[in-house]
């Protein structure tokens, strides 16, 4: 039990240490708070300081589950119709020619290096490079967003980079989640195994039932405190049953919150109450993932430096060949790209995903891969969006000055 | 009908997920989460439509999809959804404390005690009769004579005199009544936690000297165990309060989630401690609403009421969910009169004590807020099975079958009571405070 009560402690005091001044930070510095959480989550764990035992990682990942159904829940959110068929096709086609680029480039040399040099055999290493490809395409979208909300007005490459990091978001989800139904294991249970095919109809129906459902029991409840109770039970229910069938909570959040918003009217209410515990769960995510890291027992340093420099170039270049061919690279640069170098929970919570799994090869080297990722270029990330539009920010301070 | 279609759907879909996975990550532990809020939330919404409390819903879900019945929530999952029931106490408590203000203790108080006094004596003298004049039929009286008749009696009407906060808070937040019977019951059911508590310690410890437990848990009670349990939960409880005031009062930052920490916090600083957890939490909420600022303290009870909301919901849940029909069906000739007296000596008890008060002649309904029993009578039982656990097993077995039929029928009651009185104006589920909640202060 202190052991939880630590837990609590600290992500509660950091969480509203930064609550305080994450606003100021981003606001006067053009920085992104999370990392320092997975930084303290590795101080804190059993690899380190062992404050937070094993034990107590494994007894909280029921809250980390229910973190990455939020975070799905709040990706397919974002997945509005009506404002989707509003934007350009061609801020499409570029988001996702980039985002399959860099699944495609990464996984493929990744895959390469661990088979021919790594001893590991075809399957194991086509297997983990694709979880590594579905890490790598994930962008954390805070930056833009706070250069966005700085900016104060639309500039086309942050346009072009909010779709782009929505489209990355929704790639790298169903990348995981279709790689998780491939390596499925037959449950005990089965009259006979079932394909992956039937794994990931199922994995869509948890979150689609899971939405329907959801509506069913509201009806068109606007009170904030009853969606949120029920918008609570629906994605702590979606998340826990496609935990429970080694499935993606990710993916069929996903579903779940895309189902959702496109078919009540009272999207504002529910995409509110998911905003009120985002950053909670969040904060509380990248703790427990840097508390649940753990090194492999093979050293793997050179393919973690592969996987940080092949992400670089597959994302700069993905970016350029895809603006090239769509006609857009006058209007959006050439490294444009250097915007999406940014990672966050996204790309966390698709390696803890992986992590989860029993039965996947080399689950700490993606996990480690996404860590250092994170590690490295999260609190980066809005500079580097802002390094894209060659605008000299005023500061509220300097505002002040006049 | 809507109701009734997702709980087939919701039920339907469990089947098909159970026997497809392995509960690994605590899975298990968040699909029977998820499925509690969502299922006992329409059961609730139901009971609503028939003029019952939502609580009776919830209770009911659990019941229902418990092991007695469906069995989709299995005693391996009620296990692991323990941590939520004892955050929900928590909250609970500190709600309970959070609803007190020291004018009111002082102008209601006096009122409280002579209503409690008389309630809680008569009670416990008439459920101890009743046990002694079941004697030999009741399994765990058999072979006992005299003095240990009587020991193992006083210890069942010790535990059987206990009421619940849990229900009395759950309805008053449901129903935002607030008026004198409101109140009342909710002084008495608050202070009742702590006397029954030294109650319960002192006949133990009589107990323990008049039949010692053998081969059992048999760690005493001393007087300064007792002593530091409430004095102790006191001291606990009144510094978290004033750190929850502190930061009221200079940060005021994510109240939703601060109240969480702070309902987790007070418990395990309480287990820590070795203090009674309830009255550490309701200290706690006592001293916050009572140093801070007004909107200080109605923002915190907010934004606790708030995130308790899917908590109470599970807990009542899972309070069903642990009522063995079984056990139910096993002692019923017994229950019967237990639960007659019980209820006649909390009847008596009330209109004793409201005249001796001269209190309003609405707070002779008090009687009926007191009927529900659940959360510190589990905990007390289960401290009597510990210390023998042959009869006490026994012992908690008739116990529990007694909370099961107070729980049902209690939240009933009480919301008959506050009806009658006038104090929930728009009826079942579309309830209207009479006065608003600060009015009572």
């Amino acid at each position: 039990m202190p052991d939880a009560l630590i837990l609590v402690l600290v992500v509660a005091a950091s969480y509203l240490a930064a609550r305080v001044a994450f606003e100021w930070l981003a606001r006067r510095f053009v920085i992104v708070s999370g990392a320092e959480y997975l930084l303290l989550g590795i101080l804190l764990g059993p690899q380190l300081s062992g404050i937070l035992s094993r034990d107590t990682v494994e007894s909280f990942a029921p809250i980390a589950t229910l973190s990455l159904g939020w975070i799905g829940a709040l990706i397919g959110a974002r997945l509005v119709l009506p404002r989707l068929v509003r934007t350009p096709a061609v801020l499409y086609r570029v988001a996702l020619v980039e985002s399959l680029l860099t699944v495609a480039f990464v996984g493929a040399l990744l895959a390469a290096a661990l088979w021919l040099g790594f001893e590991v055999t075809r399957g194991e290493a086509i297997i983990a490079a694709t979880a590594l490809g579905a890490v790598a395409v994930a962008s954390a979208t805070a930056g833009v967003a706070v250069v966005a909300r700085q900016l104060g007005r639309r500039s086309p490459v942050v346009r072009q980079l909010e779709v782009s990091t929505a489209a990355n978001a929704v790639v790298a989800v169903v990348t995981s989640g279709i790689l998780l139904t491939i390596v499925h294991r037959p449950p005990p249970m089965a009259v006979r195994p079932l394909t992956p095919t039937e794994w990931a109809v199922i994995t869509i129906a948890i979150g689609v039932v899971g939405g329907a459902l959801f509506h069913l029991f509201l009806g068109e409840e606007h009170k904030v405190d009853r969606l949120f109770v029920s918008l609570g039970g629906a994605i702590i229910l979606v998340s826990g049953a496609a935990t429970y069938l080694r499935l993606s909570p990710l993916l069929a959040a996903v579903c779940f919150g895309a189902v959702l918003v496109n078919t009540t009217r009272n999207r504002a209410e529910i995409v509110a109450a998911l905003e009120r515990v985002e950053r909670p769960l969040y904060f509380a995510l990248l703790v427990l993932a840097g508390a649940a890291w753990r090194p492999s027992v093979r050293d793997w340093s050179l393919v973690l430096l592969l996987f940080l420099l092949t992400r670089v170039a597959a994302k700069i270049g993905a970016a350029r060949l895809a603006a090239r061919w769509n006609g857009m690279l006058p209007t959006l640069g050439s490294d444009w790209g250097r915007g999406l170098l940014g990672q966050g929970g996204l790309a966390l919570a698709v390696a803890l995903t992986y992590l989860y799994q029993e039965n996947v090869p080399l689950p700490n080297l993606v996990f480690t891969a996404a860590v250092a990722s994170v590690l490295l270029t999260d609190v980066m990330s809005a500079r580097l969006v802002r390094s894209l539009l060659h605008v000299d920010f005023v500061t509220p301070a300097r505002d002040a000055e006049g | 009908m809507r109701r009734l279609v997702v709980l087939a759907l919701l039920f339907g879909a469990m089947q098909l997920v159970l026997p497809l996975g392995a509960g690994a990550h605590g899975s298990q532990w968040l699909l029977t989460f998820g499925f509690l809020i969502l299922a006992a939330y329409s059961v609730g919404e139901l009971a609503v439509l028939v003029r019952l409390p939502k609580i009776t819903g919830y209770l009911a879900a659990g019941v229902l999809f418990g092991p007695s019945v469906f069995n989709t929530v299995t005693t391996d999952a009620i296990g692991e959804l323990r941590p939520v029931s004892s955050l929900a106490i928590a909250l609970i408590a500190y709600l309970a404390g959070a609803e007190l203000r020291w004018n009111e203790v002082r102008q209601r108080g006096a009122t409280i005690a002579k209503i409690l006094t008389a309630e809680l004596t008569l009670g416990f003298i008439a459920l101890s009769a009743v046990l002694v004049a079941l004697g030999d039929r009741l399994p765990f009286l058999q072979d006992t004579s005299g003095a240990s008749r009587l020991a193992f009696a006083v210890l069942f009407g010790a535990i059987a005199v206990v009421h619940s906060p849990a229900v009395v808070m759950a309805l008053l937040s449901e129903t935002r009544a607030g008026g004198p019977v409101a109140r009342t019951t909710l002084g008495v059911v608050l202070v009742s936690d702590v006397v029954v508590v030294v109650l319960f310690s002192t006949v133990l410890a009589v107990a323990r000297a008049v039949v010692p437990p053998t081969g059992a848990n048999v760690a005493g009670l001393s007087l300064g165990v007792i002593v530091w349990e409430l004095a102790g939960a006191v001291l606990v409880g009144a510094l978290l309060g004033a750190a929850v005031a502190v930061y009221l009062r200079f940060v005021k930052h994510e109240l939703v989630l601060f109240a969480i920490v702070v309902a987790f916090f007070g418990m395990v600083i309480a287990q820590l401690a070795h203090v009674e957890t309830l009255l550490a939490l309701l200290t706690a909420g006592f001293v916050t609403e009572n140093v801070s600022r007004h909107e200080d303290g109605e923002a915190i009870r907010h934004a606790m009421e708030r995130s308790a909301a899917p908590v109470f919901v599970v807990f009542f849940a899972l309070a069903g969910a642990e009522m063995g029909l079984a056990q139910v069906a096993a002692v019923w000739p017994f229950l019967v009169p237990i639960i007659l007296v019980r209820t006649g000596a909390l009847w008596m008890g009330t209109r004793v004590g409201v005249r001796w008060a001269g209190a309003p002649r609405d707070t002779r309904r008090v009687w009926m807020g007191l009927v529900p029993q659940a959360g510190v009578a589990i905990g007390l039982a289960a401290a009597i099975s510990q210390a023998y656990p042959v009869r006490g097993g026994q012992m908690r077995t008739l116990f529990l079958a007694v909370v099961a039929i107070n729980q049902l029928i209690g939240p009933i009651l009480f919301r008959f009571a506050l009806n009658r009185s006038g104090e929930i104006a728009g009826g079942a589920g579309e309830a209207t405070p009479v006065q608003p909640r600060p009015a009572i202060r």
